[in-house]
């Protein structure tokens, strides 16, 4: 029994829905500071209000959005490049963001510029910069190798991280949560006025890649077939450079590169749901949302007081689950 | 009949070099074309062409008519399907996946393939012989068995000409011999023009009504099979000496090493 792909991707969608809201109730009750939201609202305490309405309610919306921006790209990259491995951060554009975004902040370059932040543009060009980069030194007449296209992403990272320690060193040492963020990634934000921001650019770029799944499908067929079924393949490159550049730069401007939630989260769904990426690529969105909140709920009180910066957990699972894969898949070519 | 493709002094370069120089053709309704010529004589090009994946720089070209250039991509997968020698395949949908993404040119961005799409894109698997492979992964079927499912692919777009590049070199005997089996009937249909490069010479012989020879970019010879399988014609397109005998009613080619 075939089951017709449009019910396949409802079922899927409202799941995963009530899987991030019942992550984001927990995510809500849990913390250092032990009161719960509505007593904070009824009690008219002036320090859990802002606890609850000026951090833990918009971390939380930070790392829906965070989460499912990059889950969407680390999919539709994957697309692209044909390569189940491909993501922001393996490929780089993690780092080039980061890099792009420390650059314009601590050369004091940083203020609006037509109303765009001048932080969220040269995130957006490092990033875009780098998909180029990959992809141009990946491709071999006209496909993608898979081993040029890891190393073109570890050289990526190496250059990056470098010249972020480096200015790091150079920097004030009195910033050193500041100096993790750009290594490893924090959701440690306060108010809304972030969170609209990075949703400001993180929409557009969903909403154009959303719009291209059915040609994903298409591309995984070949250049030439996916031209002689309709797809102008060029013009669908460049979005999908532009559209993944635009929303994963614009969450990692602000939260720094967060790994692996781009890589895993679209390898689980194609365990479950299959390869079409018309379910694939929506779902991306839910379960990475999911996924960051959880690493961040986690992030904030394992060792609370103490926050540890949310990469560390979503590196920790990431290893754990590349690992797991690893050992079951033994006889078999992954890539 | 009518000349469903028309073709007048298509000219198409790779990075400066000119591949396609010069080709006039025409192409009627209904029969089936078989393009021979040695490797790396444009034909994979020519056929890209004609299928409206490279676009010609200089020379016209007309589908019933119309300039291919004037018809949007999408109507022209509609109405022309092609399918590679040797389809990659690196994500593992299921078979009957693949063969729905043949009525992508009929759906909106985000429309879903509905009954009726599903009915078509079975019947095309029924056509091939492989509707019991449709929830198989396509990465662990046979290489035959793959490029039957391209084959229900094409067939689901519904489109009137089929143009195949080499789509048997790489099988085994039996699916090359079902391959052509599923081409000559569906030519026999009557709704069907296809055009397939080949090298397999004795295909040319029993299947194609008509054979072009394609040498250094330029149509070097065109006609029946009986006008075409010539010693000098076969010779000169090869670059070999090739005897061509004939014994008890059957052509037999031979290449003199």
């Amino acid at each position: 029994m075939t089951v017709n792909p449009k019910n396949k991707l409802l079922v899927s969608l409202i799941s995963l829905f009530i899987l991030w809201v019942l992550i984001a109730l927990i995510s809500i009750f849990v913390g250092t500071y032990d009161i719960n939201p509505l007593q904070a609202l009824l009690s008219g305490d002036e320090l859990s209000k802002t606890i609850y309405f000026k951090i833990r309610i918009p971390r939380i919306i930070m790392a829906t959005i965070a989460g499912g921006t990059l889950a969407i790209a680390g999919a539709a990259l994957q697309a692209l490049f044909r390569n189940p491995l491909a993501s922001p951060f393996t490929l780089g554009i993690s780092g080039g963001a980061s890099l792009g975004a420390l650059v314009v902040i601590r050369s004091g370059l940083a203020h609006g510029l037509l109303g765009f932040s001048t932080v969220s543009i040269s995130a957006f060009v490092f990033s875009i910069i780098t998909i180029f980069f990959v992809y141009s030194i990946s491709k071999v007449r006209g496909v993608v190798a898979t081993g040029r296209l890891l190393l073109a992403g570890v050289v990526a990272n190496f250059v990056y991280s470098a010249l972020i320690l480096f200015m790091q060193f150079f920097s004030d040492f009195t910033q050193p949560l500041h100096t993790m963020r750009w290594i490893m990634g924090s959701l440690d934000i306060v108010g809304f006025d972030t969170v609209w921001k990075t949703a400001l650019f993180a929409t557009p770029g969903c909403v154009i890649l959303l719009s291209l799944t059915k040609d994903m499908n298409l591309l995984s067929l070949g250049n030439d077939v996916a031209a002689s079924l309709g797809v102008d393949v060029e013009r669908m490159e460049k979005k999908i450079y532009f559209a993944t550049s635009l929303a994963a730069s614009a969450v990692i401007s602000v939260t720094g590169p967060i790994g692996f939630v781009g890589l895993i989260t679209p390898h689980i769904l194609r365990m479950i749901l299959g390869v079409d990426n018309r379910i694939i690529v929506p779902c991306s969105f839910l379960l990475g949302a999911s996924f960051l909140t959880a690493t961040d709920t986690i992030s904030r009180t394992i060792l609370s007081p103490i926050e540890i910066p949310v990469g560390i957990i979503t590196a920790s699972f990431g290893g754990a689950f590349f690992l797991w894969l690893l050992m079951k898949t033994k006889k078999e070519v992954i890539v | 009949m009518k000349n469903i493709i028309e073709g007048k002094d298509i000219r198409f370069s790779y990075d400066g070099t000119e591949v396609i120089k010069g080709v006039d053709i025409s192409i009627s309704q209904g029969r089936m074309i078989g393009l021979l010529g040695a490797n790396g004589v444009g034909k994979s090009t020519l056929l890209k062409i004609l299928c409206g994946i490279l676009n010609i720089k200089s020379g016209k070209l007309f589908f019933e008519e119309k300039e291919l250039r004037h018809i949007s991509n999408r109507d022209t997968a509609k109405r022309i399907a092609y399918i590679p020698q040797n389809s990659t395949f690196d994500f593992p949908f299921t078979v009957s996946e693949v063969v729905n993404m043949g009525r992508a040119p009929y759906l909106g961005r985000f429309e879903f393939e509905n009954e009726k799409d599903m009915q078509i894109s079975f019947q095309a698997m029924q056509k091939v012989g492989i509707e019991h492979l449709k929830d198989r992964l396509i990465t662990e079927i046979s290489g035959g068995e793959r490029q039957l499912t391209s084959i229900a692919r094409a067939l689901a777009q519904e489109p009137e000409i089929m143009i195949l590049d080499e789509p048997v070199t790489f099988l085994d005997l039996k699916h090359k011999s079902k391959i052509m089996e599923i081409l000559n009937n569906l030519k026999n249909q009557k709704t069907l023009t296809i055009i397939s490069a080949t090298h397999d010479i004795y295909a040319s012989l029993y299947y194609f009504d008509e054979i072009i020879v394609l040498k250094d970019g330029i149509i070097f010879a065109e006609g029946s099979s009986d006008e075409i399988l010539r010693e000098d014609i076969l010779s000169s397109a090869y670059g070999i000496k090739v005897n061509v005998r004939k014994e008890h009613g059957r052509t037999f080619v031979i290449p003199s090493v």
